[in-house]
């Protein structure tokens, strides 16, 4: 039987390229690179409550609703009622979908009284499908959970061979199939019908690791298709089946130039002077006490101030705690509340599964619609489940704020064990990262905040003592001193320090300028002097000058006047 | 499905005691054939308050088989007197047959 089933597989891949139906559950067609192979059965196993009747209800309801493909669920382990109280939480209209004609749900609780009188087969589950089949004229098929009839009828081996006529069936009328079946010891399904379904083989988990469920699942096989080998997380919100897969996440989303504030006046002024971008993902990490709640809530409180809507996730805080600790550095966060622009929810990491929580989020997210989002802190998420876990449902967390344009502020107590993987797998989503570190000297321990990274602007470089006082959260310079970076009260000393030696220099300064004030006055004076000296002389001399050259004239007139006098007197002497 | 007019036909009282069975067969099987043959010849040895007997062949009314929830063939359906039990098998193993259908008893007393 196997091998002819094998060779109808070859046969069937030789007449096409396989062909895939798209089964509309989030990132599971991303992993199998289409969905699930057309017109072949593909199994679905795994333990109890790990989500197989949803897969193949999804399945089916999305083929219905998206790709035109009616289709036949058959279950042998509820009623019709339970099936549809099964789903009724989340938002598939099961009725809607069987009155219009386009699904039909074949559900037989298999009676365990059925009394076995003799030789029998299965015709009647073939017959009963065919018409089912017809009806809606579908093209998939759901049958869960089908190792039910291993339990109702007590002949195994009549089971066994009546399911691979209902495989051969199945294939033989192209329909696109989900078989459910329940995990067994050491096998993937109890009665091993994997070994008649080879085309594809998903395999769910539900495991509990420490003490918290978390839900996986792994495509084991898939015959003709590459797909992707790991395990995903998945998580099962009102739209059903969620996979995760982190390598297809798209990095699409619009980007906005718009900056909010931080709430803290320095803390702006250190991202550029204008906050972080509108719709980024802020990471605010340090040990235990260094204030990243505060800082968180000043992100919240800034929000409200412009009429924005948060929601604040607590982990580790209750409301009234947080309210309490926030007024004393001077946030009214309960007036805010009391206003409708802020939403808390404060609850336990551990009163609930990792995917319960993110699901539950995202379910506040959209009703609340704020544009900002504290989670504080998500570290504590990690708990009690393994960092890829973690990291895997951040980043979509993150990635789906981001891509609703919700500013994520997360605070992440960098103290706790195995964050440091956290905190670089989802680093590379997140813009802007801050960490508030302890400095601790002379007999103090102050808080030193700085910018780690802070994507597409301009930032500080710098650390700056991160202040909490009853007036509120600021941000201030600190003081290089001799001995390195000062803050707290030896910052405060070293400010006065130099502000008493700004006074010194700035008296002695004083003092020199009016000595020299003074000096020049002297030396004015003295050259007033001089000058005055040298007038007189002056004068002196030229008065002294002016009589000589009198006297000189005196003389030559007197010769003058001789000479004269002596012509007159001798001319009979001459001839 | 019998018919529910067959108990008024028999008698102006409903007769409490008499079997309403419905046997759903792959019709032109001899396994099915051999088995409705076993099924009759019992209730004619056994049934004394009477028996009617409706044939189904599942591939000729597929919406019967589907209503029914019925998966096996051979199957036979009691409908009365009740409670409805259901039967699978090709009726070879006679004392369950007559123990499930509550003749067992009958042919004892």
């Amino acid at each position: 039987m196997v091998t002819n089933a094998d060779v109808e597989g070859l046969d069937g891949q030789r007449r096409s390229v396989l062909s895939k139906s798209p089964t509309g559950i989030g990132g599971f067609d991303q992993i199998t690179d289409g969905g699930l192979p057309t017109g072949r059965p593909s199994l679905v196993c795994g333990p109890p409550g790990a989500g197989k009747s949803l897969f193949a209800l999804q399945f089916l309801v999305n083929g219905v609703t998206r790709y035109a493909e009616p289709g036949v669920f058959v279950t042998f382990e509820e009623d019709r009622a339970d099936v549809v109280a099964d789903v009724g939480s989340l938002n598939f209209d099961l009725d809607g979908l069987e009155a219009d004609g386009r699904l039909l749900v074949d559900a037989l609780a298999l009676e365990p009284q059925v009394a076995d009188t003799g030789n029998f087969n299965l015709e009647a589950l073939m017959v009963r499908l065919a018409f089912a089949v017809e009806k809606v004229g579908a093209k998939r098929v759901a049958i869960d959970n089908v190792e039910a009839l291993f339990a109702a009828f007590d002949k195994p081996s009549l089971v066994r061979s009546e399911l691979r006529r209902l495989f051969r069936w199945l294939k033989d009328n192209d329909l696109t199939t989900v078989i459910t079946g329940e995990r067994g010891e050491g096998t993937l399904t109890r009665h091993g019908i994997e070994a008649y379904l080879s085309d594809c083989v998903v395999v769910l988990d539900d495991r509990v690791v420490l003490d918290v469920a978390t839900r996986r699942l792994r495509v084991l096989k898939y015959r003709g298709s590459t797909h992707g080998r790991n395990e995903y997380p998945f998580l099962i919100g009102a739209d059903g089946l969620e996979v995760l897969p982190i390598t297809a996440l798209g990095l699409a989303q619009d980007v906005s130039n718009d900056r909010v504030s931080t709430g803290v006046a320095g803390l702006d002024a250190m991202l550029g002077g204008h906050g972080v971008f509108r719709g980024s993902g802020v990471l605010i990490s340090g040990t235990s006490g260094t204030g990243k709640t505060t800082i968180a809530a000043n992100f919240a409180d800034a929000a409200c101030r412009r009429g924005e809507k948060v929601v604040f996730f607590s982990f580790e805080e209750s409301e009234s705690e947080i309210y309490r600790n926030m007024a004393s550095v001077g946030l009214d966060l309960a007036g805010w509340v009391q206003r409708g622009l802020l939403r808390f929810q404060c609850e336990r990491p551990t009163t609930r599964g990792l995917e319960d929580h993110l699901v539950l989020m995202q379910r506040l997210i959209r009703e609340f619609s704020p544009t900002l989002v504290v989670i504080d802190p998500v570290s504590s998420l990690a708990r009690g489940a393994t960092p890829f876990d973690v990291s895997a449902m951040l980043m979509r967390q993150v990635y789906y704020l981001k891509s609703a344009g919700i500013t994520a502020v997360m605070t992440v107590l960098s103290e706790e064990a195995g964050v440091e993987q956290v905190i670089l797998n989802i680093s590379s989503l997140v813009n802007t990262s801050l960490e508030v570190v302890m400095l601790s000297a002379f007999g103090e321990r102050n808080r030193g905040l700085y910018v780690m990274k802070s994507r597409g602007m301009a930032h500080s470089n710098q650390i700056r003592e991160f202040v909490l006082s009853d007036l509120g959260v600021d941000v201030v310079p600190v003081v290089i001193g001799d001995q390195g970076v000062l803050t707290g009260s030896a910052r405060v000393a070293a400010e006065s320090a130099e502000r008493a030696a700004a006074e010194t220099l700035s008296l002695e300064s004083a003092e020199l300028a009016s000595a020299l004030e003074r000096r020049r006055e002297t030396v004015d004076a003295h050259v007033a002097t001089l000058l005055a000296d040298f007038a007189a002389e002056e004068r002196l001399a030229r008065e002294l000058i002016e009589a000589s050259q009198q006297r000189l004239e005196a003389v030559r007139l007197d010769r003058l006047a001789q000479g004269r006098r002596r012509t007159v007197r001798y001319p009979e002497n001459e001839p | 499905m019998s018919t529910p007019t067959e108990p008024h036909e028999q008698g102006s009282a409903p007769n409490p005691g008499r079997l309403h069975l419905t046997l759903f067969v792959s019709g032109t099987s001899p396994a099915s054939a051999r088995a409705e043959r076993r099924l009759r010849d019992m209730c004619d040895r056994h049934a004394l308050f009477g028996y009617d007997l409706s044939i189904v062949d599942i591939y000729e009314q597929p919406a019967e088989v589907f209503s029914r929830g019925v998966l096996a063939v051979p199957t036979l359906i009691k409908e009365l007197p009740l409670p409805v039990r259901v039967l699978i098998g090709d009726f070879t193993d006679e004392p369950r047959v007559l123990d499930e259908l509550g003749l067992a008893t009958a042919t004892e007393d």
